[in-house]
């Protein structure tokens, strides 16, 4: 029969597949090129890109040595390039850190990989190999851990510690004492609830960044009516979010008619009476401080002013709900029942001048947590990125506070793990030994790159940091400072162990779901003019 | 720029070769190509830097011509594309921001410790340890700057003037340096409480532009200035022992803010609804005059006329001026200055809430009129200035300059110290620095006197500029401050060296500090790039 002559066609013509060998080396390809792309921001010495915008906003550029905000920029074609994507997305959600580290650390898992498979290695038996090294290394991290939660004075200077360690590789790094100081006074007010919104960021720019400072209350950014008192004491404030021009019939072509301009005149008044009865209902509540998030039109203002009243209006959307939970007020858009309206309190609301603006700042809030960090820098740029490095650092202290456990950073973790994984591989016999050396020599390349970077001899280094474990000396990491090997815990270098191990378990997840792909499927697309968005 | 190489990495996607990321190049030549761009920039402006420096012209897409000596604006202008480049904008805007003025330098600075930086690359310099070490140069640098400043005090009207001066000396409009400069220095004491204040908001200094006449012409208005002309014909133009009253009511048929119709059945009815509409104004304005207001601003209104031409005839038969349009934004600016208050309904226009100054006069501006307000009682920290110029180009280039000089001394309100100008605090610390180098050792100490030597391109460029031998000119600048004269400068004028404090050249000390400060951290950030990464947005 004719038929059978022809191949067998089981997809649609447009789709494509990609089999076995070609299936994993595309994946290998892809991921290890990826981790090729961030690797050299890793560490205190990293380097930083720039990201230059194409399509809508083209020329913009943004500096920065943030993994997750490199490769969430970046368009990415190739499905394994894109699970260590989202691999970095996920770990910038979960704890904040170590975006490039699990990166980098799952395409070294690949490359070693690719060693192993061109040795004739099957891909389930590394599989496994990796898997018992996980376990291993989780436990040796665990072991190597400790937790100092139980002395308040030992745990600050912990969190001090980790934050200057986030902080290293970051712009910040030149101030970082001043702003591991901010970082953790900030996350220490917090109490242990976690609730970063408590935490307002401002950016200003001018001045350098060490002019940036913590501010105990909090601040918006408006300004405050005219001729109304410029600072008030012990504030009672309402929250409210309600037109302030004139209440409307909201029908639809709903209209006034009237035979005389005196009867229009009259109307006019009524309208502003009206304005006045909704201003007197609002004094009712015995404020001192309106704070709306519409406008607050001309006559109302003046009303306000007359009555001692200081009115804010045109508070968006995120200032009035964060303003809402500081103050412990709600927001309310109808004025009837004052006795049951929660109103905010503060112990003091006053102007102030940050850089060239006049802002309101807002002390002694009720909700104690709630503080606000002003950052000052030169560029939009250094900005940006300092805020990205203060959040880095945020997060990352409040998963301190929740998981209070804390390893040394450095390399030194890696070192320490590497070790225990090539321990356990001499006692296996079989081929999973090969693989579990083969994870352990991933995991040494993390200080590897970390003195690659810094412009050192890494071969040399990370010799005498193996060397310096091997003899027992398990807190020997790498010191940047100087070209040396050090005790982790002399120089204060740790890191959060919730970070490191969620490096370490996603980036051996990423990789053995690479491994396993054997076959990539690309269906066929579906039909749509050009569109640039690719992503 | 244009051409960066794809990566070779075929994925067989699709039959189309795409990379994982748009495009790459290797670190060594993007540092390279990031070096050469910003150089580039410095380049184009290092002609404008000093007392000699050229101007440039600058034409825009839509062809509109600015002229200008000043370095934020030039590189505003230039519209660079290289990502680096863009840096140096943005650092010479951060000094306008910070400082006010050293824009020019700041970025030549960058441009030569970009150079210094490139020659150490090549010496097989790690970057990190050229970043390091110049963190550590620009705070010891500081430390030299301010063992030489002079404190200055801001009762000190003449090192104000001074340095007031050195600043317009470079620009266009230097031949009125001796008009401008007291005009900043006036201007900023006026609004500063030297006891208190460690800084200056300068939006409480309006400039007001106007062509025609020259700059000499321009003044410093005790009081404030309006563009807008006084309204209504046979109003007075000038008015003496003013009541000002700010309404944001509008005087004009009343309006709901419902729709309204009105109905008219008969003739009777229309000459009804006209006389009650005349009437209602009349009421209006009665009301106005008998609070005792002779000149009325009214604010700008966007649903309704602000002011019908009825009621501007009635006002301005009752010998009221009449000043409208005034935008929201400046409702507090005109309080704060005339000491009123802005009134938002008829019931409140009261006489406390009018302000009272000794004159208020219509004046021709060239083509159009102002109206100037004078002699203010109890008037708020604020002051006006009116700049006037021949032409376009002359007129922007005075409003830079002047905000350059208002700047700097903002710089001495901030921080209140001098130090000497031309070029002696660079060859100053050039000296010093190389000296400390001796001290240090290692990579340090080699980077260390790289960039002590990159320092002297100020004093160079300086030299070149006014036609004098550069390098003759900066050795023997090299030689006085080695043996010990802190302050010698380059007279330009002259066109020798001598003590630059008795030439009166002295700027603020922060214009400097912050100069080494923004560009060395500018420079540390370019040489920690490694990869330029087009992205999608």
């Amino acid at each position: 029969m004719a038929v059978a002559l022809n191949p067998v066609q089981i997809m649609k013509t447009e789709a494509e597949e990609e089999r076995s060998e070609t299936a994993r080396l595309s994946s290998f390809i892809g991921a290890i090129a990826v981790g090729d792309l961030v690797r050299s921001t890793l560490g205190p010495r990293g380097m930083d890109k720039i990201l230059v915008a194409m399509g809508r906003s083209e020329g913009q550029i943004e500096v920065t040595n943030d993994g997750a905000t490199i490769l969430r920029n970046i368009g990415v074609d190739n499905p394994a390039a894109k699970i260590l994507v989202d691999i970095s997305k996920t770990q910038d959600d979960e704890v904040g850190d170590g975006t490039t580290s699990v990166v980098v650390l799952a395409s070294e898992l690949l490359r070693e990989a690719e060693k192993l498979v061109s040795m004739r290695l099957h891909p389930q038996t590394i599989i496994s190999g990796y898997r018992r090294a996980t376990d291993v290394a989780r436990e040796a991290l665990e072991n190597s851990a400790e937790d100092n939660s139980a002395n308040p004075a030992k745990f600050r200077e912990d969190l001090f510690k980790i934050a200057k360690t986030t902080l290293s590789s970051k712009i910040l790094a030149q101030h970082k004492e001043f702003f591991s100081n901010l970082a953790v006074d900030a996350v220490l007010r917090l109490k242990g609830s976690g609730n970063l919104d408590a935490i307002q960021i401002i950016k200003k720019q001018g001045g350098t960044l060490g002019d940036s400072f913590l501010d105990e209350g909090f601040i918006l950014e408006k300004k405050i009516g005219v001729n109304q008192p410029k600072r008030i004491e012990n504030a009672k404030l309402l929250v409210a979010n309600t037109p302030m021009d004139t209440d409307k019939i909201k029908v639809f072509g709903s209209k006034i008619s009237v035979e005389s301009t005196a009867k229009v005149a009259e109307l006019e008044l009524a309208e502003k009476e009206k304005m006045k009865a909704k201003v007197q209902k609002i004094l009712k509540h015995d404020i001192n401080v309106f704070i709306n998030r519409q406008l607050i039109y001309n006559y109302p203002e003046q009303l306000f002013a007359d009555a001692g009243v200081m009115a804010i209006e045109h508070a968006d959307f995120d200032g009035i709900e964060r303003l809402a939970l500081v103050t412990g007020g709600e927001i309310v858009s109808t004025f009837d029942n004052p006795d049951l309206v929660k109103l905010g309190r503060c112990d003091l609301i006053e102007e102030c001048i940050i850089g060239e603006d006049r802002m309101i700042r807002l002390s002694g809030v009720a909700l104690g947590e709630a503080c606000t960090i002003v950052l000052r820098g030169a560029t939009n740029q250094i900005l940006e990125e300092a805020e990205r490095s203060m959040h880095d650092a945020l997060c990352v202290l409040t998963q301190t506070v929740k998981e209070t456990r804390t390893v040394f950073g450095g390399g030194c973790s890696e070192t320490l793990m590497a070790r225990a994984v090539m321990e356990a591989a001499v006692l296996i016999p079989g081929k999973e030994a090969l693989a579990m050396d083969a994870f352990a020599r991933a995991l040494l390349m993390i200080p590897t790159i970390i003195a690659d970077n810094a412009g050192y001899d890494s071969a040399q280094l990370v010799a005498e940091l193996r060397a310096a474990h091997a003899e027992g000396k398990s807190t020997v990491g790498l010191d940047m400072d100087g070209a040396a090997v050090n005790c982790m815990n002399l120089v204060g270098i740790t890191e959060s162990f919730k970070v490191k191990r969620q490096v370490l378990m996603s980036a051996s997840e990423a990789a053995e779901m690479i491994l396993r792909v054997d076959d990539i499927i690309k269906s066929a697309p579906r039909k749509r003019t050009a569109d640039q968005g690719q992503c | 720029m244009s051409k960066m190489p794809m990566k070779a990495v075929t994925l067989g996607a699709r039959g189309q070769s795409r990379s994982e990321f748009k495009d790459k190049e290797k670190p060594a030549q993007i540092r390279g190509s990031n070096i050469v761009a910003a150089k580039a920039v410095a380049d184009v402006i290092k002609t404008s830097l000093g007392p000699r420096g050229m101007d440039k012209m600058i034409q825009d897409g839509k062809g509109e011509v600015t002229i200008t000596n000043d370095g934020a604006t030039i590189l505003k202008q230039m519209k660079v594309l290289h990502p680096a480049a863009k840096m140096l904008v943005e650092l010479s805007q951060a000094q306008d921001a910070e400082a006010g003025d050293g824009t020019t330098s700041v970025v030549i600075l960058a441009g030569s410790m970009l150079e210094t930086s490139q020659k150490l690359l090549s010496k097989g310099f790690h970057p990190a340890t050229i970043s390091d070490s110049l963190l550590h140069f620009s705070s010891k640098a500081v430390e030299v700057l301010e063992s030489m400043a002079i404190p200055v005090d801001l009762s000190d009207n003449l090192s104000l003037l001074k340095s007031a001066n050195t600043s317009l000396n470079s620009k266009v409009v230097h031949e009125h340096s001796g008009m401008l400069a007291p005009m900043a220095v006036d201007a900023i004491l006026k609004i500063v409480d030297p006891n208190q204040d460690k800084n200056v908001d300068l939006k409480d200094i309006r400039i007001i532009k106007k062509l025609g006449e020259t700059v000499e012409d321009s003044q410093l208005v005790d009081g404030i200035v309006f563009t807008q002309k006084t309204q209504g014909y046979g109003g007075p133009n000038k008015v003496e022992k003013v009541k000002i009253g700010l309404i944001q009511f509008c005087i004009s048929p009343p309006k709901t803010d419902m729709d309204n119709t009105v109905l008219i059945r008969d003739y009777a009815a229309m000459d009804r609804v006209l006389r009650e509409e005349r009437q209602y104004i009349l009421n209006i304005t009665k009301k106005i005059k008998a609070a005792g207001c002779n000149v009325l601003l009214i604010q700008k209104s966007i649903l309704r006329d602000a002011v019908s031409d009825l009621a501007l005839h009635l006002l301005a038969k009752q010998k009221i001026m009449v000043i409208k349009d005034i935008e929201r934004e400046d409702i507090e600016f005109v309080c704060k200055t005339l000491g009123c208050r802005p009134v938002a309904s008829l019931d409140h226009f009261t006489p406390e809430s009018m302000g009272t100054a000794e004159l208020a006069e219509e004046i021709q501006a060239g083509t159009s009129k102002l109206v100037k307000v004078t002699g203010v009682q109890n008037p708020g920290r604020t002051v006006s200035i009116l700049l006037r110029g021949s032409n376009r180009q002359v007129l922007e280039e005075a409003d830079r300059s002047l905000h350059d000089a208002l700047c700097v001394i903002r710089c001495l309100v901030k921080k209140r110290f001098l130090i000497p100008g031309g070029g002696a605090p660079e060859a100053e610390l050039s000296v010093k620095l190389t000296q400390h180098a001796h001290t240090l050792k290692g990579m340090d100490a080699y980077c260390f006197r790289a960039f002590a030597e990159s320092l002297e391109v100020i004093p160079g460029i300086l030299a070149e500029n006014a036609g004098l031998s550069p390098i003759s000119t900066v050795t023997e600048l090299r030689n006085r401050h080695a043996r010990g004269e802190t302050h010698a400068g380059i007279n330009v004028r002259k066109g020798s060296i001598s003590n630059i404090i008795d030439e009166n050249v002295l700027q603020p000390l922060l214009v400097s500090t912050s100069a080494i400060t923004l560009s060395a951290e500018c420079v540390r950030s370019i040489l920690k790039i490694d990869d330029i990464v087009n992205v999608i947005r």
